[in-house]
């Protein structure tokens, strides 16, 4: 690890362009959970597979490209998941995967913001995702929170779309170690 | 005469109001759970079982309250004519109908809690949880709940049932000791 950042540095010394190194996303080390208001109370779940790749330069994120399971949401009740699961909500048959990549990610200060697209159920949207990267040990480690409007999205059409019941903003927090590929 | 406090010979306007109050809510309460909870996960479910919810937190807050009052106002003298074993009965099913109109609310709202599905009071006040998410905590108080509420609708038979046999067969005045008008 240690000679691999000497080896980095000296590259990106020579090369500061393509100084890239890239990272996985350590699904087994982070967290990615949700909170939506049913019937005006704070209702939460989350996600259990996830992963991606992320890469940085001179301690900057350059490019993110990360995925999640829908189909390994989770939020209390076994029925609520299975309907999570359904057709109404993520659809996961149809669509397995939830994609983000960003496009350029810009320094803001202390946080980061990427600009990117989410996709979801094959809808996409541009999306600025606010995060943070701190290297405390060997590892850095993404998180950050964002609000999405789920209708955009198409979680929870038909009779789910009553925002009165089931808020349109889903706030979701995410955690992620990276590891060296 | 209409009188606040509960007299030897009837109950008082505070005592019946609050009777008859938890009576009608306990009534849509039973309707509204039973009918919520033969409805698949859906938008009306979510719907009812809210109402249902907030409901039964109004009964809580009720039979507290009328608990407290029962506590510095007694209620009225059984009759005399009474057998001993008849006022042990009523006696009984009176104070297990008051344990169970306090558990039953407790253990929907330890369930909804347990459950994660939190109590938001009429969209009114955030109600907060007795408990962290816990699914196998949550299928326990389900269970505790439906238990409660079965014994209180068997309950609820007896009482309504002992209450008649008092208007009808008996015609001793007992009922009327609960009701708002004069016999």
């Amino acid at each position: 690890m240690m000679l691999r950042a000497v080896v980095l540095l000296a590259a990106s010394a020579s090369l500061p362009a393509s100084a890239e190194e890239c990272y996985r996303v350590d699904g087994h080390n982070g967290s990615v959970s949700f909170e939506v208001k049913q019937a005006g109370a704070p209702f939460r779940g989350k996600f259990h597979r996830f992963g991606g790749e992320f890469c940085l330069s001179e301690r900057r994120a350059t490019r993110i490209d990360v995925w999640l399971d829908p189909a390994t949401v989770e939020a209390g009740l076994p029925e609520i998941d299975a309907a999570l699961k359904d057709r109404d909500f993520f659809a996961v048959d149809q669509y397995p995967r939830i994609v983000y990549t960003s496009h350029s990610v810009e320094a803001r200060g202390s946080t980061l913001l990427a600009h990117g697209v989410l996709e979801i159920k094959g809808k996409r949207h541009d999306l600025d995702v606010p995060f943070s990267l701190q290297r405390e040990r060997d590892n850095p480690i993404v998180s950050g929170t964002l609000t999405l409007n789920r209708l955009a999205y198409g979680i929870g059409i038909g009779e789910w779309s009553n925002t009165k019941w089931l808020s349109g903003e889903v706030n979701v927090e995410f955690r992620a170690v990276l590891s060296a590929k | 005469m209409a009188h606040l406090g509960s007299t030897n010979e009837s109950y008082g306007i505070i005592a019946q109001a609050f009777h008859w109050l938890v009576a009608a809510f306990v009534l849509v309460q039973l309707a509204l759970g039973l009918y919520a909870a033969s409805l698949p996960v859906s938008l009306a479910r979510l719907q009812w079982l809210s109402r249902h919810k907030s409901l039964g937190l109004a009964i809580l807050a009720l039979m507290i309250l009328r608990l407290g009052w029962r506590s510095i106002n007694r209620p009225p003298a059984l009759p005399d004519s009474m057998p001993h074993w008849e006022r042990r009965a009523a006696a009984t099913t009176h104070w297990l109908l008051y344990v169970l109109l306090v558990l039953a609310p407790i253990s929907g709202w330890l369930h909804a809690s347990a459950a994660g599905l939190s109590v938001n009071w009429f969209g009114l006040v955030q109600v907060p949880d007795l408990l962290p998410k816990n699914p196998e905590l949550s299928d326990l108080f389900k269970q505790t709940h439906r238990i409660c509420v079965a014994l209180l609708a068997l309950l609820l038979v007896g009482h309504v049932g002992a209450a008649l046999r008092h208007a009808v067969a008996l015609r001793d005045g007992v009922l009327h000791r609960i009701l708002p008008w004069e016999a």
